[in-house]
């Protein structure tokens, strides 16, 4: 069995397929500029609509054209918006396909680096279960909202991102990056679990967050390790974790701006071991990206462009 | 009272207390003197952390490719469970004079159990989860099962209790792990053909651990001992 593996060879069944990678890239490196995230989902308009074909994401993408990922990813998750049960059950299928690579992840840093301290080996084989835990739980959650695997085009744009093939740079990526993100993605979960009353996911979610600060800490130890009396490698270690938090804030849509649609979970992450300078660097860092105002902007000329064409093409057939 | 609590210098100044050997509450039938030393015991836990260790990392490699979701969520408790096999196994070296280092000493018994840990971890593809899942739950843990329960029964039972108390969960576990493995495995071998592939692989990998001796490499005297 060869070690590393890219992103397109992680297998799945028949029920799930792949979204373009390209997509999520866009979004985190969009400028605060309508016109040009106009001209950026005008251009992956024809494969944003082949990757949702079929699935349950397509009706939003008649609702709301290309942009339909602006809108979901923009706007905080609230009860009483409109398509939020749809919403809602997007977001869990992408934390279910989202905890299926970490668990991809952590397993594969098993087989990958065999040669890494017992201690290390034993934190990433408890990972193993824990996200086998969390696929389950959010399988069962998805069942609970209405909603079942597959039914959303699936990215593996995090496991590219966290997968380096240098150990530091692995746990900095999936144990610092990406459970970092899941911390404030469940935070924001839970909030409206308990906004809706519904105690099922409030406790699911609250057990997996539990889970993940752990992992955060394996991460945070585990850089401070692999490049024990090495700065070079640590500021090339913070460097890669910065452009992974970068990606992973979606163009501001998770930072610590007041329009945040996922605010960073503060006080989790310090509990995982993240000081407040790395705090401090991760809300820079994401909140880089374009302004909710821009986007609002930008969503809403995409809507109505695409609304213009698709009645144009209805009337001329 | 004129019953003594704590015995004195002279004989008539010993206690009242009834006297028992080590051994007669509850009655004790086990006896000294097992079948292998302090050295052998060593040996065999460090093949046993080898094949543990080895087997979590093939099975963290195998989860990516394995198309089948409860397939990759049920390795992952495998997985955890076999760490904490090997990581048992590792704390036992240093009670057995290996030094405070062995921790983390793993040792295939010869190149021919290495190759053959090498043959479980050989498939790759997603097309291939019978392949992998035959090598662990049809082969090499039943096997490692089986050697457990010799170990345990064959070391001494008094001087080697903490190496049996370890294998004793090691065992418990184990044997949760092929059930749910051979389930998963009957329910994807569900034609004759797929079945005739499974039957095959374990064939094959049947006939390669043995010809290494096993995880020990004595499997032919273990299972002579037994006989």
């Amino acid at each position: 069995m060869k070690r590393f593996i890219e992103p397109n060879e992680l297998a799945r069944d028949s029920r799930f397929i792949r979204q373009d990678n390209a997509m999520a890239t866009v979004l985190a490196s969009m400028p605060d500029d309508v016109d040009a995230i106009v001209a950026a989902f005008e251009q992956f308009s024809p494969m944003i609509e082949e990757s949702v074909r079929g699935t349950a994401a397509q009706e939003l993408f008649e609702a709301y054209g290309p942009a339909f990922t602006l809108v979901v990813l923009n706007e905080p998750l609230d009860p009483d918006s409109a398509a939020a049960t749809m919403r809602l059950i997007l977001r869990m299928h992408g934390i279910f396909v989202g905890e299926l690579q970490a668990l991809e992840g952590a397993a594969r840093s098993l087989w990958d680096f065999p040669d890494a301290p017992w201690e290390f080996k034993m934190n990433m084989a408890r990972q193993c279960w824990d996200e086998g835990r969390h696929v389950q739980i959010f399988e069962k959650l998805l069942e609970h909202l209405g909603g079942h695997v597959g039914m959303f085009p699936e990215s593996t744009f995090l496991f590219e991102a966290a997968c380096s093939d240098d150990p530091a740079m692995r746990v900095a990526g999936v144990n610092r990056g990406l459970e970092g993100l899941a911390c404030d993605v469940f935070r924001d979960m839970i909030r409206y679990a308990e906004k809706t009353g519904d105690e099922v996911m409030q406790q699911a979610v609250d057990y997996v967050l539990a889970d993940e600060i752990t992992h955060v800490r394996f991460g945070s130890e585990w850089v401070k390790e692999f490049t024990k009396g090495d700065p070079e490698h640590l500021q090339k270690t913070q460097d890669f974790r910065r452009e992974v938090d970068k990606q992973f804030s979606f163009g501001g849509s998770r930072s610590d701006r007041e329009d945040a649609a996922i605010p960073i979970a503060w006080e989790d992450r310090k509990e995982a071991g993240f000081s407040e300078e790395e705090l401090q660097d991760l809300a820079s860092v994401s909140a880089e990206g374009p302004s909710k105002e821009t986007l609002t902007q930008a969503a809403q000329i995409l809507r109505e462009r695409f609304h213009a064409k698709r009645n144009g093409e209805g009337a001329r057939s | 009272m004129s019953e003594r609590m704590y015995p004195g210098m002279s004989p008539d100044e010993r206690t009242t207390f009834s006297p028992y050997s080590a051994f007669d509450i509850p009655a004790d039938l086990r006896q000294l003197h097992g079948r292998y030393d302090v050295a052998s015991v060593a040996r065999r836990v460090r093949n046993f952390r080898y094949a543990e260790e080895w087997m979590m990392m093939i099975m963290g490699g195998w989860v990516a490719t394995i198309p089948e979701v409860p397939v990759k969520t049920g390795l992952g408790k495998v997985i955890w469970e076999g760490a904490q096999a090997a990581d048992e196994f590792g704390k036992r070296l240093p009670e057995l004079r290996c030094g405070r280092k062995a921790v983390e000493a793993s040792e295939a018994s010869n190149e021919g159990f290495a190759g053959f840990v090498q043959a479980v971890a050989g498939p790759e593809t997603p097309d291939l989860t019978i392949e992998k899942l035959v090598g662990v739950f049809d082969v090499l843990k039943p096997h490692l099962v089986e050697i457990y329960e010799t170990t345990m029964r064959e070391t001494d039972q008094i001087s080697d209790a903490p190496t049996i108390e370890i294998l004793e969960t090691a065992v418990r576990k184990t044997r949760r792990h092929i059930a749910w493995g051979q389930e998963v495995l009957d329910r994807l071998c569900d034609t004759e053909a797929l079945r005739e592939r499974r039957r095959a692989r374990a064939d094959e990998l049947s006939e390669q651990l043995s010809a290494s001796g096993g995880v020990t490499g004595t499997l032919a005297s273990d299972r002579g001992q037994l006989n």
